[in-house]
């Protein structure tokens, strides 16, 4: 886990905010994503697309640790947020996102004109 | 007029540099000095909670499902271990790749005064908790008074 990717917009609430952890393949029809937000609800996460930079946050629910006392702790809990620059070749409207055992996959097809297209050439 | 220039590997600039987000990666990674200079410990990190006596393990294990995942109790270490079934292998080329691979195995010691062979495991939303219940006879007791 990594802190946070804007360090100076805070929230009111206490509580940390970390980066998930992300993985990113470019194939010829778009970029798929795997970000890692384990303990986030599917009613917990927001995705958004918004200027062409994809927003991705999870609320984790800390109801699950009231009255539990700490003995041994090598990780910390908190919410997960993180954007990303998008290039005009993804189609905002074609997103396409899964939550999967406390991984979000998303599919973010390219535009049909950003594909790779094999030119024939004529005799 | 340059009176030196340095190799790319003694540059002390760069060496600087390279120290300096080594060290600042340290210090923001939740875990701290923890598990040597690198940041890098044991994978997963688990954390361990009391509840009423029990203990209480939970192990972040995003992108495994319960099948996945296996936990061995004996004596009093319980042994969790996991392996992720196989993505598909994609064709393509990573612009990112921050995901730990595969496979974990970790070892718990638990303290006397809780039993592993009664723990209860469930997984969801890759968090995985264990509860071992606490032993029977350690629970408190209460001793009448009788009159005489």
């Amino acid at each position: 886990m990594n802190p946070a990717t804007e360090p100076n917009t805070q929230n009111t609430r206490p509580g940390r905010t970390f980066a998930p952890k992300v993985d990113i393949l470019e194939t010829e029809a778009g970029l798929r994503l795997w970000a890692e937000m384990p303990g986030v609800d599917e009613n917990a996460i927001e995705v958004e697309l918004v200027d062409g930079v994809l927003s991705l946050r999870g609320r984790v629910a800390t109801a699950e640790y009231d009255n539990l006392e700490p003995l041994y702790t090598e990780y910390g809990v908190g919410n997960f947020e993180t954007r990303f620059r998008l290039s005009n070749a993804i189609d905002g409207e074609r997103i396409q996102a899964k939550l999967r055992n406390g991984v979000l996959e998303l599919e973010l097809p390219k535009v049909a004109a950003a594909k790779p297209r094999k030119i024939e050439i004529a005799a | 007029m340059a009176l030196f220039t340095f190799s790319r590997e003694l540059d002390p600039v760069n060496a600087l540099f390279r120290l300096q987000n080594e060290l600042e990666r340290v210090f923001q990674s939740p875990r701290g000095l923890e598990g040597g200079l690198l940041g890098r410990g044991v994978h997963p990190p688990v954390n361990l909670f009391r509840q009423d006596g029990d203990v209480v393990i939970r192990i972040e294990v995003p992108g495994f499902a319960p099948e996945d995942l296996s936990i061995e109790s004996r004596g009093q270490t319980l042994s969790v271990g996991g392996k992720r079934s196989q993505e598909p292998a994609a064709e393509g080329a990573y612009h990112r790749r921050e995901r730990v691979a595969g496979e974990f195995s970790r070892s718990i010691q638990l303290p006397r005064d809780v039993d592993p062979s009664q723990a209860a495991a469930s997984c969801k939303h890759g968090v995985l908790t264990v509860r071992v219940p606490a032993r029977a006879e350690v629970k408190p007791r209460q001793i009448a008074v009788t009159a005489q």
